[in-house]
């Protein structure tokens, strides 16, 4: 039973907590939170989904085991700058957007730019 | 043979060292650039023409770890219309109020990134070439500050960024089951599968996250917010209609191909396409900017493009692989000479502007090849590539098809082109120099390209694709018929039908584009589910 709750299952589960933010709320913020969510899950997927137990880390000796693949965590510290450097982006275009339409509803935004 | 490496470098170094110069002296700068870039990029061409396909690893590492850039005859020829294009970008804006140093810093960092796209052979190298690409661009696309501009480009980062959230997950899937990120790595892998199961589930998240590049069926509407935002200077607008939405249709085209042996979806893909370019210049018809009514017109050109792609017929591919580059083309001379039209006129609605021909002669010239282009008329380059297009579809009901989705391009353009004619109370506009030239070049690109069609497929892709005359000829009488048929239609009910600018509101938000995009997801597996 408990096999069930690995990386992986928890991960995808987090991936579609994030989309179903995405889809159902309309405040801007939860939007950019949703984003966070899916991209901590697929950290969370490629780091967990080659796991093997027991693994050592790929740098200094490497005699006593075998050794985890590098290949994800490298990609993932990558995919971690990356996901900062989109969460400023998208947070300072909602202040600009704060300060000159003083809502943070995707809805009432989209109002009031018609105009 | 040029370093593949320092033509995705040069751009991106020599604008950041021209920051610190001034803007009269670093705009020279880029322009000398940009030239030196074509003349990399054609000689590049011309060595993989002649000796095949270049593979090359950064840091020298064996070819199975390392990084690699892979340059074939396609990706060059990419390459070498990036470089044009951007070329012709730069002298069209020497003159402009907006240009400083970031403008142009951004603006070459974004020539750089897309050319790394079509040359990068590893999907994680493709994921962060197209996160960095997102940001620069929402940048770009409310350069000039305008109201709504934030809104736009806030809602093209949101969307893309969620779309390439699904595209990792995908790759990460497809990591745990092949143990390769490089496609062509996945390719090899993949045709040794005895069975698809393992690669359905990453194979439609990749096609998702493609799918909304390529601005298809549900996924589109980002695309006109994007393109046709008044804020966003018309170079803007070119490059991201002409250009980086081509980037999703040549990422298709590669994971299509190394998906190939084991997925076979040309069929949905086909259908979508199909769907695609009707909602495309349903929706373009129903605009009254001139900016969205060629937004809108891209989606339906992407449609066509995505049906050529999926008819599982050599002379359909080509056909559609050089309407990309014949899109690019008269796309970006639509886009350029509309931004021109605007400046002067001070208004983006269609029905106020008129008489363009007597007061900008040069620029209704190089539009109306332009648009002779977008319609398939004889002679003009669309004509060539739709030839071909509907050269492998004979019957079957994508032929009508065809011919039901140039009728409505016919519509929209039919809409489009009545600002020219009409009386007008203003002067003959003095405009500058470089802007004439460059819309001119376009327009007799487009031209060139239509009666040297035959040549020019030959000459860049080094396949055969013979024009048959009669036949041809047969498509211009087609083609006559249809233009009088769509002019009937536009005058004779849709000019003042209300269906017209009740559709006009159509937007979805960014929930709905969520929604619709998971859907499409969902649908992408079922559909795999069944048919595999």
């Amino acid at each position: 039973m408990m096999d069930f709750i690995n990386g992986e299952t928890v991960s995808i589960l987090l991936f579609f907590i994030g989309i179903y933010g995405l889809i159902a709320k309309r405040n801007i913020i939860k939007s950019i939170i949703s984003i966070g969510i899916m991209q901590a899950s697929i950290i969370l997927y490629f780091i967990s989904a080659n796991y093997i137990a027991g693994s050592i880390p790929p740098m200094g000796d490497l005699s006593s085991g075998p050794v985890a693949d590098p290949l994800p965590q490298a990609l993932m510290i990558t995919e971690i700058v990356i996901g900062v450097g989109i969460t400023a982006a998208s947070l300072t275009m909602f202040i600009h957007i704060f300060h000159k339409y003083g809502t943070s509803s995707w809805l009432k935004l989209r109002r009031k730019r018609l105009k | 043979m040029i370093d593949l490496l320092w033509i995705i470098l040069l751009p991106i170094i020599i604008a950041a060292f021209s920051m610190i110069l001034p803007i009269k002296l670093s705009k020279y700068i880029i322009v000398i650039m940009q030239i030196c870039l074509v003349i990399i990029a054609f000689i590049n061409f011309a060595y993989v023409r002649v000796n095949g396909i270049v593979l090359q690893s950064i840091g020298d590492w064996p070819s199975n770890v390392s990084i690699t850039l892979r340059a074939d005859l396609l990706a060059t020829v990419m390459v070498l219309l990036t470089v044009i294009l951007f070329l012709a970008m730069v002298l069209y804006n020497t003159k402009q109020k907006y240009l400083n140093n970031l403008f142009l810093f951004l603006f070459s960092v974004l020539e750089g990134l897309i050319i790394a796209l079509f040359l990068s052979n590893d999907l994680f190298n493709v994921f962060v070439l197209i996160e960095v690409a997102t940001v620069v661009i929402s940048v770009l696309i409310m350069f000039k500050k305008d109201s709504q501009s934030i809104y736009d480009g806030m809602l093209y980062l949101l969307i893309n960024v969620v779309a390439m959230s699904f595209f990792l997950l995908g790759v990460g899937m497809l990591y745990k089951a092949l143990g390769v990120i490089d496609l062509f790595g996945i390719e090899s892998a993949v045709s040794r599968l005895d069975s698809a199961d393992s690669i359905i589930l990453p194979y439609a998240f990749i096609i998702t996250a493609v799918s909304l590049k390529a601005a298809l069926m549900p996924l589109f509407s980002w695309l006109p917010r994007a393109h046709g935002t008044p804020s966003a200077p018309s170079v803007i607008s070119a490059v991201l209609s002409g250009l980086y939405v081509k980037s999703g249709i040549y990422l298709f085209i590669r994971i299509q191909d190394a998906f190939a042996s084991q997925i076979d979806t040309s069929e949905y893909f086909l259908i979508m396409g199909f769907i695609t370019a009707v909602v495309g210049f349903i929706l373009a018809t129903a605009q009254k900017d001139i900016k969205l009514i060629l937004a809108y017109g891209t989606v339906s050109q992407i449609g066509l493009i995505m049906m050529g792609l999926n008819m599982n017929h050599i002379e359909t591919t080509w056909g559609a692989i050089y309407h990309i580059v014949n899109h690019a083309f008269f796309k970006s001379a639509l886009f350029l000479t509309a931004g021109m039209i605007i400046d002067e006129y001070k208004t983006r609605d269609v029905y106020k502007i008129r008489g363009v021909f007597k007061r900008m002669p040069i620029v209704s010239i190089a539009s109306i090849f332009a648009i002779l282009g977008v319609t398939g008329a004889p002679l003009f380059n669309g004509s060539i590539s739709k030839y071909l297009i509907a050269y492998g579809t004979s019957g079957s009901w994508a032929e009508y098809g065809l011919l039901f989705i140039n009728l409505g391009t016919i519509i929209y353009i039919v809409k489009y082109s009545q600002m020219f004619f009409g009386l007008d109370t203003g002067i003959r506009c003095r405009s500058d120099f470089y802007r004439n030239t460059v819309v001119f070049v376009l327009g007799i690109i487009c031209f060139i390209g239509g009666i040297f069609g035959e040549k020019s497929i030959e000459f860049l892709f080094d396949v055969k694709m013979p024009v048959d005359p009669l036949l041809y000829g047969t498509k211009a009488i087609i083609f006559i018929i249809t233009l009088f048929i769509g002019i009937l239609i536009y005058h004779g009910f849709l000019i003042n039908s209300k269906f017209l600018s009740k559709l006009n509101k159509f937007e979805l938000s960014f929930n709905e584009v969520c929604l619709t995009l998971t859907l499409f997801f969902s649908f992408t597996l079922v559909y795999l589910k069944i048919t595999q």
